[in-house]
C-alpha cells in the first residue's frame, strides 16, 4: 500500500507540517530569502541565495515534507528517494530573466548561472543535491498544474519498485506543497493517509494552502497525536 | 503487461526518416555544420546539427515545423493513445521573438498551448503531459509510458520528443563552456565538448496484447528502465559515476536480465571530457567484459530532449538488423574507451538485449533495457 508519510506546505507568511500538526507564522517576511535562516533546513544550504525563486520554494517545501516524515537528510547522506514536481508555467520567469540579460549585454555575454534555471527540472536537481536524493528526479506538467497526475505517477513508480520513496508536489508563484510517499511503510511509521484519500484531497482543487489544511484535518481525524 | 514499440519516425539533421539517419551513421557522415540561423561570433563554436529548410522566427516554432513532418500517416496513431511530450525548451523561439520585439506581454501558459498543438497534430484525444528531465527527458518519458502499460493504467501511449537549436539554447551552452569548436568527437582522446543538434521523433508504445489484437508489427520492446540522480552537481557528472551505475542496475533488475545478456550499449556520448569518461567508468563498474559501445552525437549533435528517442529508434533498428552502429567522428578512442568504442560497425552476436544510457544537467541519469 502506498502511503503519505509527511507533507510540507509554505508561502510567504507561514508554513505547515501536516503530520506534526505544526503551523508556523512569519508574517514579517516579505520574501522567502530570510527563511533559510529560520531553521527550515536541518543543515546549512550551500549557495542557497544563488538559487532562482522556484528552486528556493521547492527546496523549502521539500525540507518541510522530509521533516514532517521524520526523514533526516544531508548532501553526503545519499538515499533512494525520488522527486517529481509540477507547476503551471515551467521556468517562464527564468527564461525571461536569462534572455533579457543576454540581449541587454548586446548578445555578447550569456550567463551560465541564469541559463541553468531555464530547465524545468533544475529546481529538482538542486533539491537532489542538498537532500541527497538518488532516486528518479523529473518535472511533469499538463500545462495546467497536474498534482493528481504527479501523485498517480509517483504512486506507480513505487508500485513498480523503481525507488524506495518519492517526494511529489507542486509550486505556484507564491506557495509550494510537497509530500513524502512510500510503499508499505514500517509498522511504527506514522502516516497521514493512503493514496486514494490523498487523491480525494488534491482532486478537490483549491489552493495548495487549502489542500495542506485538508491534510492536517486528515491527521486529526485519525487521532494521531 | 509487456510494452512494445509498434510505430516510430524521426526528423534529424540528416533529414526526414529513420533510414536517412541510419544510412548516414553507417556511412560515417556528420551532419554538424556551420550555423547560419543566428550570429555565433560571440560563442565557443559556430557549429551545430540543424534540420534543413526550417524557418526561424517566421511563424511556427522550429519544433512544430519538425513535428509537422512526422504525423502525415493517418490511422497509425490511435485516437485513444495517451500522450507524453519530452522537451527541455519547447517553443522557446516564440519567447525569443517576444523579448526581441520588446513586447510587454509574455506568452502565458506556453506549455499548455504547445501540448495542445502536439495533441491536435498527432490526432489523439488525451490532453497529454510534458516530461522534462534535461537531456534524459526522452528516456524518462519512454520509461513513464512503459510504466503506464506495465501497470495496466494504459494500453497505448504515444511518446513525442523534440528540441531545437535556437540562439537562447546555443548561447546558454556556450556560457557553460560545453561546446566543441567544430563537430563533437564522442569518446575521442582529443574531444573537448559537445555539438548541439535538433530533432523531433515519436514512438508509439502498446501493450503486447493490443499490438497483437491490432496486428501491429513489433519494432522492439521496452524491457526495463532505471532513473537515478547523482545528487552531486548541477552540471558536472559524478566523478564516481554513481548515478549512472544505480540507473543501470535498476534497469537490469526491471528487465529481469543480467549484465551478461547485454549485447551492446547506445551511450549518451556527448563528446565532453567528463560525460564520456563518466559513462566508461560506469560501464567498467557494471560489466565484467567490454562490449560494443557507440554514440550517434558525432553525427547529429546533442539533440537534448530528443536524443533519447532518436537513439531508441536506432537501437531497435540495430537489434533488428543485427549490427551495431559506428561512432561517427571518432578518430582515436581515449585510453579508457579502447575496446568499447569503434569507428566501424560491428556485427551483433546472437539474440541479445541492448542498453541505452543518457545523462543530463541536475545529475539525472537514465538507463533503458531494449529488445
Amino acid at each position: 500500500m502506498i502511503s503519505l508519510c509527511g507533507m510540507g506546505w509554505i508561502n510567504k507568511e507561514e508554513y505547515i507540517c501536516a503530520l506534526k500538526g505544526e503551523t508556523v507564522s512569519f508574517k514579517e517576511s516579505s520574501s522567502f530569502d530570510g527563511l533559510s535562516r529560520r531553521g527550515i533546513f536541518s543543515c546549512p544550504f550551500k549557495n542557497f541565495g544563488r538559487l532562482d525563486e522556484v528552486s528556493k520554494l521547492v527546496c523549502y517545501a521539500v525540507a518541510l515534507a522530509l521533516k514532517d516524515a521524520g526523514e533526516s537528510y544531508a548532501g553526503d547522506l545519499k538515499k533512494d528517494m525520488g522527486l517529481v514536481g509540477t507547476n503551471a508555467d515551467g521556468p517562464l520567469q527564468s527564461d525571461i530573466d536569462y534572455f533579457r540579460d543576454y540581449i541587454e549585454s548586446g548578445r555578447k555575454l550569456s550567463r551560465g548561472n541564469l541559463f541553468l534555471y531555464t530547465l524545468p527540472s533544475s529546481p529538482f536537481g538542486e533539491a537532489a543535491i542538498h537532500f541527497g536524493l538518488q532516486g528518479p528526479v523529473f518535472y511533469m506538467s499538463s500545462g495546467q498544474a497536474l498534482l493528481p497526475g504527479v501523485l498517480k505517477t509517483a504512486s506507480e513508480m513505487l508500485m513498480l519498485g523503481e525507488t524506495r520513496s518519492v517526494l511529489a508536489g507542486m509550486n505556484t508563484k507564491d506557495e509550494a506543497l510537497y509530500m513524502v510517499l512510500a510503499k508499505d511503510p514500517a509498522a511504527q511509521q506514522q502516516v497521514l493517509c493512503d493514496i486514494p484519500e490523498a487523491l480525494t484531497v488534491v482532486e478537490k482543487g483549491g489552493s495548495l494552502r487549502e489542500m495542506a489544511e485538508e491534510f492536517s484535518k486528515t491527521k486529526k481525524g485519525k487521532g494521531i497525536k | 503487461m509487456r510494452a512494445v514499440a509498434v510505430s516510430s519516425e524521426m526528423v534529424t539533421p540528416y533529414g526526414r526518416g529513420t533510414a536517412a539517419c541510419w544510412d548516414n551513421i553507417f556511412d560515417g557522415r556528420t551532419a554538424i555544420s556551420p550555423v547560419n540561423r543566428f550570429d555565433t561570433g560571440a560563442f565557443q563554436s559556430g557549429y551545430a546539427g540543424t534540420v534543413k529548410g526550417l524557418k526561424y522566427h517566421q511563424g511556427d516554432s522550429l519544433v512544430m515545423q519538425m513535428l509537422s513532418l512526422l504525423f502525415d500517416n493517418p490511422g497509425v496513431i490511435p485516437v485513444d493513445a495517451g500522450l507524453i511530450v519530452a522537451t527541455t525548451k519547447g517553443e522557446i523561439d516564440l519567447l525569443e521573438e517576444e523579448v526581441l520585439s520588446g513586447r510587454k506581454g509574455m506568452p502565458g501558459n506556453g506549455q499548455a498551448a504547445f501540448l495542445e498543438k502536439v495533441r491536435l497534430l498527432a490526432g489523439v484525444s488525451s490532453a497529454g503531459t510534458i516530461i522534462s528531465a534535461a537531456c534524459s527527458s526522452a528516456a524518462v518519458a519512454i520509461a513513464r509510458a512503459a510504466a503506464m502499460i506495465r501497470s495496466g493504467r494504459s494500453e497505448c501511449v504515444l511518446v513525442v520528443a523534440c528540441d531545437s537549436v535556437t540562439e537562447f539554447v546555443f548561447s546558454g551552452f556556450s556560457s557553460l563552456m560545453a561546446l566543441e569548436k567544430f563537430a563533437a568527437m564522442p569518446f575521442d582522446k582529443n574531444r573537448s565538448g559537445l555539438s548541439l543538434g535538433e530533432a523531433a521523433a515519436f514512438v508509439l508504445l502498446m501493450s503486447e496484447y493490443r499490438a497483437r489484437k491490432e496486428n501491429r508489427e513489433v519494432l522492439g520492446e521496452i524491457l526495463g528502465w532505471g532513473v537515478a540522480d547523482d545528487a552531486n552537481h548541477m552540471t558536472g557528472p559524478s566523478r564516481l559515476s554513481e548515478g549512472l551505475i544505480l540507473a543501470i542496475g535498476k534497469a537490469l533488475s526491471s528487465a529481469g536480465v543480467s549484465e551478461s545478456d547485454v549485447g551492446f550499449i547506445s551511450a549518451h556520448g556527448t563528446g565532453t571530457v567528463y560525460n564520456d569518461s563518466m559513462e566508461i567508468r560506469a560501464f567498467n563498474a557494471v560489466f565484467r567484459d567490454k562490449r560494443p559501445v557507440y554514440s550517434i552525437k558525432g553525427g547529429i549533435g546533442h539533440t537534448m530532449a530528443a536524443a533519447g528517442l532518436v537513439e531508441l529508434i536506432i537501437v531497435m533498428k540495430a537489434l533488428r538488423e543485427g549490427k551495431v552502429p559506428p561512432t561517427v567522428n571518432l578518430r582515436e578512442p581515449d585510453s579508457d574507451a579502447v575496446g568499447w568504442v569503434s569507428r566501424f560497425s560491428r556485427p551483433l552476436q546472437g539474440n541479445t538485449v541492448a542498453l541505452m544510457t543518457n545523462a543530463g544537467f541536475g545529475g539525472i541519469n537514465s538507463a533503458l533495457m531494449l529488445a
